[in-house]
């Protein structure tokens, strides 16, 4: 597992306020859902593919693709059973359902792209307190921050007890599903306690820095709202208002598409 | 509910959430694509014996940490997405019910020992009930989502995620509690030893809470099937039918309500007991 998704670029995505980062991802989400035909998602596609063009994010879209073209083939295929439409191609393809079965693809693939974006441009820290900053509580976000710097760490530390099971012939591959998931214990066990037996003295540490002592906190890192942050906050959000008007409008859908 | 918002009052709670979220999400990562069912789809995934096994121990942080490290899974494993939200939720769920029912499953754990621990059958049983019932809370609450917004349909997506948690819960769950249990407690890290009484929920009726989360989860799971099934034209473990069916979603919506009055009715201040170790 790569330990770190953030890529240390100079970009002006990555110069961006997190929040704007965060509510990025939000507008994209939300207009992506509302759409069914994917000519009219070709707008938010668009500005997806801009947005990871302009954070040079595609390598870490690169280090999934596996993950992506699976997911490509079988939503492709998959909605075709859900739709049918007017127009029949070949086997269980319409026109229509093919469309939506486009669209759908599109829907995942572009979720997925704009979650890599965040993730790539904007480190741990930052995330967190852009999510402090928009009213998450300050202890749940000193808790995924935690969490976030922990994984890799944890990660090292079940590779490394995984390496020294399998040197004492520990057989991960073989036997029945039963069989097979019985011998993750080996792994399981030592992981946890590992991790866990430092809960006290991680604790003491925090305490003993004033963790919890006052309920107004001050950051080190400071976060910025730019003019850039603006125009993009409020060109998204009327985005997304005449998304909503449109389809509210009955724009988007795929004529003579039926979904049972 | 009082506890899941107090704990974040307790720096070793807070801590325990974060380790949980740590180990859960490592592991998810690590055996991403473990041991197919369907190629592509899913697949039986050990990390999910964790969440069961992170409520009875740690209470709301093991539930907060469940949820956190499945996003965080998401999140490093490149799936962060539509089903992130609600795979949150669910992820709660799997770790909530659990540690809420454990005090509530009929006369199965007895009042004077609530260890959380399998070192009797009877107590075993109740894992397995609790885990099987968190299996379903999870799986039906993920697939309504994605259901309803249109990305899987329900029928596959809940028996599949019933399946695969309560798989890696009944064979690995009953041994790592049984191993994990006396040094957590050593510790003094069990939530119970953390927590204090009067933080967590009175719970106005423990055991008609656990049986409304037994018939919302498993009946939820059921029930829902077979209106996809029927109505929606779905098969369970097949492709075929259709999403976004009304009758699907309004049919489980009150299965869900359920197990939110249920997980309201549910205490988790029978725990706090005197216990005997040596």
């Amino acid at each position: 597992m790569d330990a770190e998704l953030y890529l240390d670029y100079n970009t002006v995505i990555h110069r961006l306020d997190a929040r704007t980062k965060i509510l990025i991802f939000v507008y994209a989400f939300m207009v992506l859902v509302l759409f069914e035909n994917p000519l009219w998602m070709l707008p938010i596609a668009t500005l997806v593919v801009l947005h990871t063009a302009l954070a040079r994010s595609w390598r870490n879209l690169w280090r999934i693709r596996a993950l992506l073209a699976i997911l490509t083939v079988w939503s492709l295929i998959l909605w075709n059973f859900f739709a049918s439409g007017e127009t029949h191609l070949f086997w269980i393809f319409d026109e229509q359902s093919l469309l939506f079965g486009v669209a759908r693809t599109m829907l995942l693939l572009l979720m997925i792209t704009s979650g890599v974006n965040l993730i790539s441009t904007t480190r741990n820290e930052e995330l967190v307190l852009g999510m402090i900053r928009l009213g998450l509580p300050y202890r749940v976000g000193f808790a995924i921050s935690t969490a976030l710097r922990l994984v890799p760490t944890t990660a090292a530390s079940l590779q490394t007890i995984a390496q020294a099971q399998r040197s004492r012939g520990l057989d991960l591959d073989g036997g029945n599903i039963l069989e097979r998931m019985r011998k993750y214990v080996p792994l399981l066990i030592p992981v946890f306690i590992t991790t866990i037996r430092s809960t006290n003295v991680f604790g003491m540490a925090l305490e003993s820095k004033g963790f919890g002592a006052r309920e107004d906190r001050t950051f080190y890192l400071q976060l910025h709202i730019t003019t850039l942050d603006r125009i993009i906050l409020i060109g998204g959000g009327l985005f997304v208002l005449v998304s909503i008007y449109l389809k509210l409008r009955g724009y988007g859908d795929i004529p003579g598409l039926s979904r049972f | 509910m009082k506890e899941v918002v107090r704990m974040w009052q307790n720096t070793r709670m807070i801590i325990l959430v974060a380790l949980s979220a740590a180990i859960y999400a490592a592991f998810l990562i690590a055996f991403k694509g473990g041991i197919v069912i369907v190629p592509g789809i899913t697949e039986v995934r050990p990390a999910n014996v964790f969440p069961p096994i992170f409520g009875l121990l740690f209470g709301p942080a093991g539930a907060w940490g469940s949820a956190i490290g499945n996003l965080i899974g998401d999140i490093f494993g490149g799936t962060f997405g539509p089903g992130s939200i609600f795979g949150f939720f669910g992820n709660f769920a799997l770790a909530f019910v659990p540690y809420k029912m454990w005090g509530a499953v009929f006369g199965l754990v007895s009042k004077d020992d609530m260890s959380t621990t399998t070192n009797t059958l009877k107590k075993l049983i109740a894992f397995e009930l609790v885990t099987l019932v968190a299996s379903a809370a999870c799986a039906v609450i993920i697939a309504w989502y994605l259901d309803l917004t249109g990305i899987v349909p329900y029928a596959f997506l809940a028996i599949t995620i019933t399946v695969n948690n309560f798989a890696a819960g009944v064979v690995l769950g009953p041994i790592l509690l049984t191993l994990l249990y006396p040094r957590v407690k050593r510790w003094g890290l069990v939530w119970t030893d953390i927590m204090d009484k009067e933080d967590v929920a009175k719970g106005f009726s423990p055991n008609l809470g656990s049986i409304l989360m037994i018939v919302g989860a498993l009946g939820g799971l059921v029930i829902g099937i077979l209106v996809a099934v029927s109505a929606a034209g779905q098969q369970v473990y097949g492709f075929s039918g259709a999403t976004q069916n009304t009758a699907v979603w309004l049919i489980v919506l009150p299965f869900l309500l359920l197990m939110i009055a249920g997980g309201f009715m549910l205490s988790g201040q029978e725990q706090f007991v005197e216990e005997e170790w040596d």
